[in-house]
């Protein structure tokens, strides 16, 4: 699914290298999570993945199923399956929930050659991914995240990863400013997202979203490195010695 | 250099004589004073945002009507009238008074002059500027549309200004729009015309009675080569409402002025626009709030798009006398340059005398929010879509009180045209 080989990633204005040499591979059906202390390049990795332009990768690769992803535009690199969930969804006062959804879901529809939903069956869809996420219709209605809870920003980020169904979903820090309904809720979002012909990449600080969503591997990243990998009883022993005697 | 062109005018003038001994005498009082102001410039304080350079460096000649007049095209499917005024005369082939309600008139303003003195001297004191004097002076024919008391026009009334093959003419429309006591009414007034060098010097005369309601939409989209400049004057009276809503997206040099006098107690007054300016248009927006009296309210929100060198200003002045105590005055206007070419000025001037009033006033300037572009992006949504979303967002805020589904559709559909054309440019 996606191929991460020896990226080197600085900040736009060509100053400080963030990633230094970065591998990562992660197959169809696999759940990784990212860990790593502030400042290791967790964010970096996640913006450089969907196409951020504040960042430069000097050297390096991302494959993603056979496309050089470096070559697309992000709303290219969101066609062909990649969704970005963000650590601090942003608000756009003037425009509705629902329409930025629904020109977001047509727009990626249009790119796969595919026709407009309609407006009937994407309000049947909505309805039914909103109740799963027990969110209810006014905070569709309402501007994109102006004036949401930080529980009801990250809702929101889940409500369009399951409209949106990528293949690959990167979530940043989804649990950050969560309460324990809220984290509940939101790890029941990305579980109906893990399926056989699906991947996700989980970037956090903390094992707690690891306890609802089981990873496969997980990675330390720490100065811009992936400097160890294994499986979930890494998390723990992150949890019990801190990523500085660990990596 | 003025000179000549005001001996041009007055040449003009002449041709236009012979009406009545009153109506002759008015006009040329007018002209004079049109004569001692001068055409505006940048040393006058209200205009030193922009140049009127067209109107100042060449006389424009007197309209001259097509032969045929060309097709035209409402903006609104549903009317309960429509008045069309090609190259700034009334065209009766085109415009259709049949569904105007019982008591709706039509009239000449000269008619009107000739018989009120007191109409007289409010012409002559009418406008702070050469230009209005010069439109009552020049006019080939006002209008009068008076609704009387306590008559409701449920359907809008739409005026089209169209100018065809004027080349280096000067289109002078005036209307007197007039409510009785509880009166209601809606207009849409648009402006358009070919890529002729042509002035349009409009201006309307609007008298609200006691509890008279107007919402009046105006919808400059003239050739790109053309000049507007525009004078709506309101007098408000008691519990009377004014809802104005000013688009401008045409002319290489536009500029819409709204001078309202509030003279009765809770008279409700909204004026509302948008500049979208690009490829060097200059498009000006000044308005001049005067609370004469108490417990009234004026609220104005503008918004200006700015591309590939477009400029736009607003001036929104707003004054409270001594004794207009409890007046609520907000005024809110917002630029966003697309590009770095672009030019936005502000300049929100409050003058208050009471003591007892809450008035305020925003102005910002600033560029389309990246992160947003980049989220939009995020979600699939290409980069001019993206744009195109955050535009349209940006001008909502104007429509926020334009309750009509219609008028919301027109005008956003205009907002939705220039951003598409500017993709095209």
């Amino acid at each position: 699914m996606l191929k991460i080989e020896n990226l080197h990633v600085s900040t736009e204005d060509g100053g400080k290298e963030i990633i230094k040499g970065l591998n990562l591979e992660i197959n169809a059906g696999e759940v990784h999570a990212i860990m790593g202390p502030n400042g290791a390049g967790k964010s970096t990795l996640s913006s450089t993945i969907a196409g951020r332009s504040d960042y430069e990768v000097t050297s390096g690769s991302i494959d993603f199923n056979g496309k050089d992803l470096l070559d697309l535009e992000p709303h290219e690199r969101v066609g062909e399956g990649i969704f970005l969930g963000f650590q601090y969804p942003v608000e756009i006062p003037g425009v509705s929930n629902l329409n930025f959804m629904r020109t977001a879901l047509n727009s990626i529809r249009g790119y796969r050659g595919e026709d407009d939903m309609s407006a009937a069956d994407f309000m049947k869809m909505v309805r039914a991914k909103a109740g799963e996420l027990e969110m209810d219709m006014d905070m569709l209605k309402r501007f994109v995240n102006v004036g949401f809870s930080g529980g009801e920003k990250k809702r929101n980020e889940m409500l369009q990863m399951s409209i949106l169904d990528p293949k690959l979903a990167v979530l940043d820090e989804t649990d950050s400013g969560l309460d324990i309904d809220a984290l509940r809720i939101v790890s029941e979002g990305i579980n109906r997202q893990r399926r056989a012909d699906t991947s996700i990449l989980l970037i956090t600080h903390y094992q707690r979203l690891l306890d609802y969503v089981k990873p496969d591997v997980i990675h330390v990243l720490a100065d811009g490195k992936i400097v160890k990998s294994g499986g979930p009883e890494l998390a723990l022993e992150l949890e019990e010695k801190g990523y500085a005697d660990v990596a | 250099m003025e000179k000549s062109i005001f001996d041009t005018y007055e040449e003009q003038l002449k041709s236009r004589e012979g009406s009545s001994e009153v109506i002759d005498t008015l006009k040329r009082e007018l002209f004079h004073q049109a004569k001692t102001l001068g055409i505006p410039t940048r040393r006058d304080e209200d205009w030193r945002y922009s140049q009127l350079k067209a109107v100042r460096d060449k006389a424009y000649a007197l309209p001259v009507q097509p032969a045929d007049a060309p097709p035209v095209t409402p903006l609104l499917d549903k009317t309960n009238g429509t008045l069309v005024f090609v190259n700034g005369a009334y065209c009766e082939k085109h415009s259709d008074l049949s569904n105007l309600p019982d008591g709706v008139r039509l009239s000449h303003l000269n008619n009107h002059l000739a018989a009120s003195e007191d109409d007289r001297a409010e012409a002559l004191e009418l406008g702070e500027t050469s230009l209005v004097k010069l439109n009552a002076a020049m006019m080939n024919a006002g209008y009068v549309l008076s609704v009387p008391a306590g008559v409701t026009i449920d359907q809008p009334i739409e005026i089209i200004h169209c100018a065809t093959d004027a080349v280096e003419q000067a289109l002078q429309t005036r209307l007197m729009v007039q409510l009785g006591e509880g009166a209601a009414a809606t207009l849409l007034e648009s402006f358009s015309g070919d890529n002729a060098d042509y002035w349009t010097n409009a201006v309307m005369q609007i008298r609200l009675s006691e509890k008279a309601s107007l919402t009046h939409y105006k919808i400059q989209n003239e050739g790109l080569n053309a000049t507007h400049t525009s004078s709506v004057f309101i007098d408000a009276d008691a519990e009377s409402r004014y809802q104005g809503y000013n688009l401008q997206t045409g002319a290489a040099y536009g500029r819409a002025e709204h001078h309202v006098r509030v003279l009765g107690e809770e008279a409700d007054i909204r004026i509302d626009g948008a500049n979208m300016a690009k490829n060097g248009q200059i498009l000006d927006t000044r308005t001049h709030v005067d609370h004469k009296v108490p417990n009234a309210v004026s609220d104005q929100i503008f918004r200006s798009v700015l591309a590939k060198k477009g400029k736009s200003a607003f001036q929104g002045k707003v004054t409270v006398a001594l004794d207009a105590q409890k007046t609520l005055a907000d005024q809110s206007c917002r630029a966003l340059l697309l590009d770095r070419t672009a030019e936005a000025n502000a300049k929100p001037e409050l003058e208050i005398f009471a003591d007892d009033v809450k008035c305020s006033h925003g102005a910002t300037v600033g560029e389309l929010d990246e992160k947003a572009f980049f989220y939009l992006t995020a979600r699939g949504v290409d980069p001019d879509s993206a744009r195109q979303i955050l535009v349209e967002a940006f001008a909502a805020d104007t429509l926020e009180h334009v309750t009509d589904d219609t008028m919301r559709d027109l005008i956003n559909g205009q907002i939705l045209a220039w951003m598409a054309a500017l993709k095209e440019d």
